[in-house]
């Protein structure tokens, strides 16, 4: 560089997260010598918004032309910083995060003097890369006034309806014959009482009156290019038809399937042993019976397919809790309730729970469930229930945990297992679309409170029970959220793109299309340049994943942000010594 | 495609109440798409109370790391308008689907444009009051940044109306400002701060009657703050520091020429204001003393003139030239000599006489009451009455000060011969009380006769018993009778008139408009004269009156003569001030400990105290006044002392902001108004807010948080680190008791996150968690739980039922073991946490007017099909986003605003142009 840079270096105590394990003050009196180092001082949060319009003072005063923050993971607050930038006039892409706390002082919580001597290297670092950043501008990408929507259930289907009210053209694709999901089956639903099939026909109908929406029953997402803003997809809409769409944006509202237990599992497979779905419909069938005799005695068993531990028989554990079947299983024994009611029928109900999980206002179906008669009853994971064929029906043997040690059996008519939730088995789709999945199986999103609908795949959202268990009010309420966040990018018109993308020196270039062969995203063409053929990159495909950059023979490739220059800065630079 | 946001008779396309998560989420979402939104919020700050929590489950991401991101957006997004301050009145739907809305931002008394969020008014405040924002565990100032992160960063000043000595004041002296800088050990600008408003500190602290202590809200119960002993204290440490004034005459002079007649306390004021304001004054006394009535007729042992001769060097050092022995004969003298303006302050001083037969009698003299005082306090020489009986007539405050003057000057007998009864006597009770002590002899319903020389050729005065004696309803007399046969007669050698004083305004009643008492007739609101450039104040406007209103007139004038040099209208109100604070509310605040009683100040004995003309009365020592200050309750909270305004670099702090009331209309609005924290003391036996180791849930947030208040786990009663904690669950929530059967939704996974953020702050320290059930039904919650076990937190299935305190200073909490051995057991811990319950924030409803927004049965707003349509109201167009519906945690809350911010895209959408 001709010029000397001058360049900010703020260091944040984090309000003690990084400051009581890193010496912040030694990071600012060990970095501030650096060259091109015009301001370095430490402030409690540099997010906040008073420490951001002090900071950006300081970018205008003192003219800086790069900015180094010292703070916590980039990924929850390179965007804050970018926008503080260009607020201050600064390029934004010419400041550059250092990675104080999880990378640092809640990774050395034990040596404080170690972590300040990392910490120097670790700034050093981003002021060595901040010296070679250079203004660069977002590639601003025309957005298409369409969404595609993944899966008619009742989310999916409110989704579309919503994008649709907006004013978008929406293409909702379901899998299977008829839309509805889940619900189709669901009979009477807690706590709001409403029947399943009612409310898909009540949106089906709306959908088929919107002049924006295009249903596709029976349907497949089976390809999809091009990037946010700008998908192009096919749909396989019967065994000859694959309709092409473009798309803005892309919501996946597929659901979730129920847990399948194994045979055995609570006596899965005796006669009599059923799922909460089976019995609803039982219910919404308006009979009482099994096996031609009326029921007397049925026993609920919850946390089946949730909150499991590895053991032998289950090497691959459900930890989670599945969220709805506490209020599923308890809504249930209202409903029993009033059916028994209606059939002048009794029916004595054993619910055996480990912890009971109506959370919030659902607490009243618990309430009226205990009131109306239902029995509660304890268990322990150590010490589960077992489900076996007695004489003449079946019997449960569990120890209520709340009344000392005895085993109680029961004998029922009906062991109704309330199971959990599973992500749902979708090749195919996740083949096509590549959304990463958390721990639990589930659609991951990028943050579960900052952006709980979006996924690193930009422009690809996730709403309803894709993303975890959810219950029904809680998916459309989610589903309108991947809504809000969809319409934000179609209805503005356009998305700036990140800059940080690869580029070519058609001069060290030969084409040897080693670089095509390494990138996932199809974003390498070839092309002529003058009198050769070079690669090319298509800006808008491009994610600066950097997989072409080692494999190019002749160092053609860098990418922006991450050129070599500036790793081989910044390797020098934290090689130097620090004294705390 | 493109959003409907260009509709100009809409001011916003979207108003959203309230700027938590739930309404910064559903502003940055509508902004996104390209609507104007406005963000109201009624806090000085965005960020909900998510903003003040340590940590969030289940990713322990600080709160800070999650919220602030969001308060940036909201406040940066260029579609977004952030209101704070603001609260909403009135919402109403037009038939066009639109909104109206009634809203006002409130008077923060601090210029948030201006302000730089510096902090120094908190460092100077003088008031601390508890700290919402910690949750009540530790104080904050008045004068506030309500937290660090908050945006924007703005100071503001809490006042709740005006304290009721400060309102009561007539010289618009502010007690409880000087007050709170006593107490704050800031003498110096206490006096300063007192000077500002009124210069005769020092005759007020010694004279004055102190208007301010009887409407002190502690004067019902403890004793009122002992308010002029406190500002003697202060004023006493001032002028034996500073003999002389620190400043001189202000920097710009003016031309304006402005003549004072009489150098009372109200004309002293009056030219102490005036130039302040630069105006050239000049007071004309007629007397060879300045002071009037504050010189003459203030006894010593009360007003020691040297403290009068440094009150008024305050005001001469300003410029304010005094001719002494100058009497004005007419106001045209004074335009003549080229005065621009006139206070006429000539005072009350032309004593009444009676006709008394038998005064002609030799031996025996008769006085008027402002003679002999005059005599007594200005002359070198005391006149000798040593060895005479004297009676004055007459029952008030200047009979009281000729008596008691008299008594200390050798006189064989004093007595007090007046008209009324004892308990009707107009002076003070105290000051009837002192005389009595002193050896006053109080002949009260009395009427006098005739003087008579007894068989020896003494005087003596002869009166009789008064009967029937009549009062007007504002206190005066209105006539009487005598009872015949009823005469009894004292040795009167010197008989002394005291009773009543006319006004001193015969010169001008050519020129101005005088009353039928001879007082001069003025305009109530700014004292002007029938001569548009003369004004009047003091007791010859009022009549008599006491020091501070007669001070109060001379600066009301001052005002309003001030604004009549520059040439501005007189048509605007004098002083700036709220309604008084409600007693009672004060008093509603403070605990039984917190009562004291009053100090007093020693008085020397009777006997003593007549031997001279010193002060009799003591002063506090430093300790004891700034103990009475502390006494002080601030009703007012802010305390109006003004060090805000003196330090402020920005000088951006404003007493006179008022709300400030606006009306929109909007396209749709969204209400984001969160919910209420449920008051666990309402859980009697669990020794909330009486054991002071049992702390809330939030608490223990702020306990925890980056910027706790202790930067450490510290038990609240003796600061030590607590070893072993008990977490107790659903405090007012699953309760019936309480009226809330509601499971708190939030209160499982906050409790488990404080025990693994407490296990890593105290590593050696025990935690256990009293639950009912864990609910740990989110994303990664369930995991969470499994962690805080494998952590070793002790999770005990069991409703706490009681907790008591210990000799040892611990706590004992009793339940039941629902697991372990069954049966009622108790286990000590040190410290213990209740897992409070939430409540809804019914504000929405009263905003709403036309038809209702429909609650659901626990009063939360309903949602009318939360299945397939979340976030809407039964007023169509008005949703509803976040916790105001039901609680819910922070990713519940975020996918909620989501949804409301779909809902009113599409409502929007469907309103169509205008």
């Amino acid at each position: 560089m001709a010029l000397k840079r001058r360049i900010g270096v703020f260091v944040c105590h984090c309000g003690g997260n990084i400051s009581d394990h890193v010496d912040v003050e030694k990071v600012v009196a060990g970095v501030e010598g650096e060259p091109g180092v015009a301001v370095a001082r430490t402030h409690m949060f540099t997010c906040s918004d008073s420490s951001q319009q002090e900071m950006i003072d300081q970018i205008v005063d003192e003219k800086l032309d790069g900015l180094v923050v010292a703070s916590c993971s980039p990924k929850l607050h390179m965007f804050t910083f970018r926008g503080m930038s260009e607020r201050a006039g600064l390029n934004p892409y010419q400041y550059v995060h250092v990675n104080l706390r999880e990378q640092c002082s809640w990774a050395h919580t034990d040596d404080k003097g170690g972590a300040t001597e990392k910490g120097i290297h670790l700034v050093r670092a981003g002021i060595a890369k901040c010296a070679l950043t250079r203004p660069l501008h977002a590639l601003r990408v025309e957005t298409q006034p369409r969404a595609l929507v993944v899966g008619a259930g009742i989310a999916g289907m409110r989704a579309a309806l919503a994008l649709a009210d907006m004013g978008l053209a929406v293409f909702l694709v379901e899998r299977e014959p008829e839309a509805g999901g889940w619900a189709l089956q669901a009979g009477k639903m807690g706590p709001e009482a409403q029947h399943g099939p009612d409310v898909a026909a009540r949106l089906g109908s709306r959908i088929a009156a919107h002049d924006n929406i295009m249903l596709y029953t029976g349907a497949e997402l089976i390809e999809k290019s091009g990037s946010i803003g700008d998908f192009n997809v096919k749909v396989r809409v019967s065994d000859e038809d694959v309709v092409d769409l473009n798309v803005g944006a892309i919501v996946v509202a597929t659901g979730f399937d129920t847990y399948q237990p194994r045979e055995g599992e609570y006596g899965w497979g005796l006669d009599g042993v059923v799922d909460l779905k089976t019995f609803r419909q039982m219910m919404a069938d308006g009979k009482l019976e099994h096996g031609g005799k009326a029921l007397r005695d049925v026993v609920f068993l919850y946390c089946v397919g949730s909150r499991q531990s590895k053991s032998e028989a289950c090497p691959a554990p459900n930890t989670y809790c599945s969220r709805y079947c506490c209020t599923a299983g308890t809504f249930a024994a209202t409903t029993l309730h009033a059916l028994e009611e209606t059939l002048d029928q009794t029916v004595n109900q054993y619910h055996l729970y480990r912890d009971i999980r109506t959370y919030g206002h659902l607490e009243m179906v618990y309430e009226q469930a205990r009131r109306e008669g239902a029995l509660f009853v304890r268990w322990d994971p150590e010490n589960p229930p077992v489900v076996e064929q007695g004489d003449d029906r079946l019997c449960v043997k569990t120890v209520d945990t709340l009344a000392g040690s005895d085993t109680l059996e029961i004998g029922a008519d009906l062991v109704v297992l309330v199971t959990g939730m599973r992500p749902r088995e979708n090749d195919q789709l996740n083949s096509v679309l590549k959304i990463p999945e958390s721990k639990d199986g589930f659609y991951n999103e990028i943050h579960i409170k900052l952006r709980p609908v979006e996924t690193v795949i930009d422009g690809v959202f996730i709403a309803g029970a894709s993303q975890g268990p959810k219950t029904l009010a809680e998916s459309v309420a989610s589903s309108l959220a991947a809504v809000a966040k969809a319409g934000g990018l179609l209805m503005k018109g356009y998305v700036d793109l990140e800059p940080l993308i690869a580029k070519i020196d058609t001069d060290k270039c030969t084409w040897c299309d080693a670089c095509l062969k390494a990138c996932p995203y199809g974003a390498i063409e070839k092309t002529v340049c003058g009198d050769k053929e070079v690669a090319l990159v298509i800006a808008s495909m491009c994610k600066g994943e950097g997989g072409c950059v080692p494999v190019c023979p002749h160092d053609a490739i860098d990418i922006e942000g991450f050129r070599d220059d500036q790793i081989r800065a910044m390797i020098d630079a934290s090689l130097k010594e620090a004294v705390v | 495609m493109k959003p409907n946001n260009d509709r100009p008779d809409l001011d916003y396309d979207v108003m959203i109440v309230g700027a938590g998560v739930a309404g910064m989420e559903t502003a940055a979402s509508l902004g996104d798409m390209g609507y104007r939104v406005l963000l109201v919020e009624k806090h000085s700050s965005i960020g909900g109370k998510s903003i003040l929590l340590s940590k969030v489950f289940p990713t322990l991401d600080c709160a800070s790391c999650i919220v602030t991101p969001k308060m940036a957006a909201a406040a940066h997004h260029p579609n977004i308008t952030p209101m704070v301050f603001t609260e909403v009145d009135e919402i109403g739907r037009n038939d066009d689907g639109t909104f109206k809305v009634d809203l006002h931002r409130k008077a923060s008394y601090v210029d948030f444009d201006a302000c730089t969020g510096c902090g120094q008014c908190e460092v100077d405040c003088t008031v601390s009051v508890p700290d919402e924002y910690n949750y009540n565990l530790v104080g904050r100032r008045v004068a506030h940044i309500p937290f660090p992160q908050a945006v924007p960063k703005k100071a503001l000043i809490q006042r709740r109306g005006q304290a009721p000595c400060t309102h009561t004041c007539p010289a618009g002296v502010k007690p409880s400002g000087f007050v709170s800088l006593v107490r704050a050990g800031k003498y110096a600008e206490a006096f300063h701060m007192h000077l500002a408003d009124a210069p005769l500190v020092g005759s007020l602290s010694r004279a004055c009657y102190a208007p301010c202590e009887g409407e002190c809200s502690r004067s019902d119960t403890d004793g009122t703050v002992h308010i002029r002993a406190v500002k003697r204290y202060m004023v006493d440490r001032y002028y034996a520091e500073y003999p002389e004034p620190e400043y001189g005459p202000v920097e710009t002079q003016r031309d304006s020429r402005v003549a004072i007649v009489g150098s009372g306390p109200g004309g002293l004021t009056a030219a102490f204001h005036l130039a302040r304001q630069g105006h050239q004054v000049t007071i004309f006394e007629a007397e060879p003393y300045a002071g009037g009535m504050l010189r003459h007729g203030m006894p010593r042992y009360r007003m020691p003139k040297e403290v009068l001769d440094r009150d008024i060097l305050n005001i001469t050092a300003l410029g304010v030239k005094i001719h002494t022995g100058e009497k004005v004969n007419s106001v045209a003298e004074l335009k003549a000599m080229g005065f621009d303006a006139t206070f006429v302050s000539v005072g009350n001083q032309v004593p009444r006489i009676i006709p008394l037969e038998g005064r002609d009698l030799p031996d025996f003299e008769m006085q008027d009451c402002m003679s002999f005082l005059r005599d007594t306090n200005v002359s070198d020489e005391l006149p000798d009455i040593a060895g005479q009986h004297m009676v004055v007539l007459g029952g008030g405050n200047v009979a009281l000060d000729v008596a008691r003057t008299a008594i200390r000057m050798d006189a064989a007998s004093v007595s007090i011969l007046c008209l009324e009864p004892r308990e009707k006597m107009p002076a003070h009770e105290w000051e009837v009380t002192e005389a009595d002590e002193e050896g006053v002899q109080i002949f009260a319903g009395g009427s006098t006769k005739r003087i008579f020389t007894d068989d020896a050729g003494k005087p003596r005065i002869e009166f009789l018993k008064v009967a029937n004696l009549e009062f007007t309803e504002d206190g005066k007399m209105k006539g009487f009778a005598t009872e015949a046969g009823t005469e009894q007669s004292i040795p009167a050698d010197l008989v002394v008139l005291a009773i009543g004083l006319g006004p001193s305004t015969k010169p001008f009643e050519d020129e101005l408009t005088l009353a039928a008492t001879g007082t001069i007739k003025v305009n109530a609101q700014t004292l002007q004269t029938s001569d548009p450039t003369v004004f009047a104040g003091g007791d010859a406007v009022l009549g008599p009156s006491i020091i501070v209103e007669a001070m109060g007139q001379g600066r009301r004038a001052a005002f309003y003569m001030d604004r009549l040099l520059r040439g501005e209208a007189l048509d605007v109100p004098f002083g700036d001030e709220l309604d008084v604070t409600d007693k009672q509310d004060v008093m509603d605040e403070i605990a039984e400990w917190d009562l004291r009683p009053q100090a007093t100040l020693p008085v020397r004995p009777p006997r003593e105290r007549i031997q001279s003309f010193e002060c009799y009365e003591g002063v506090f020592s430093e300790t004891e006044a700034r103990t009475e200050a502390n006494r002080c309750l601030n009703c007012a909270q802010c305390s109006q002392c003004q060090e805000c305004v003196r330090v402020c670099p920005a000088d951006c702090i404003d007493f006179s902001m008022k709300p400030e009331p606006m009306q929109l209309k909007v396209g749709t609005v969204v209400m984001s108004t969160g919910y209420e924290i449920m008051d666990p003391s309402n859980k009697e036996l669990l020794g909330f807010g009486r054991l002071p180791d049992v702390i809330s849930g939030p608490q223990m947030d702020r306990l925890l948080a980056p910027t706790r208040p202790f930067n450490a786990v510290l038990r609240p009663s003796d600061g030590k680190e607590p070893e072993s904690i008990a977490i107790v669950l659903c405090n007012g929530s699953r309760d019936h008791t309480v009226c809330n059967p509601l499971c708190c939704r939030i209160g499982c996974m906050y409790s488990i996150k404080h025990a693994q953020l407490v296990m890593g702050a105290l590593p050696l320290a025990d935690v256990t968690i009293y639950t009912i059930d864990v609910r740990a039904f989110g994303k990664g919650y369930e995991e969470f739980y499994e962690q805080s076990k494998g952590m070793g937190v002790e999770y005990v299935k069991g409703k706490v039922s009681r907790i008591d305190p210990l000799e040892n200073g611990n706590l004992s909490l009793h339940y039941e073991d629902m697991l372990g051995e069954g049966g009622l057991q108790t286990r000590e811990h040190d410290m213990v946490v209740l897992t409070v319950g939430f409540l809804p924030n019914t504000e929405p409803f009263a905003l709403y007017k036309g038809s209702e927004l429909e609650a659901d049965d626990f009063q939360y707003v309903r949602e009318i099909d939360p299945v397939s349509e979340p976030a809407r109201t039964n007023i169509e167009g008005l949703f509803a986003a976040g916790t105001v519906n039901g609680v819910r945690d922070i990713p519940d809350t975020v996918l909620h605003a989501g949804a409301a911010a779909a809902q009113a895209a599409s409502y929007i959408q469907g309103l169509g142009g205008a």
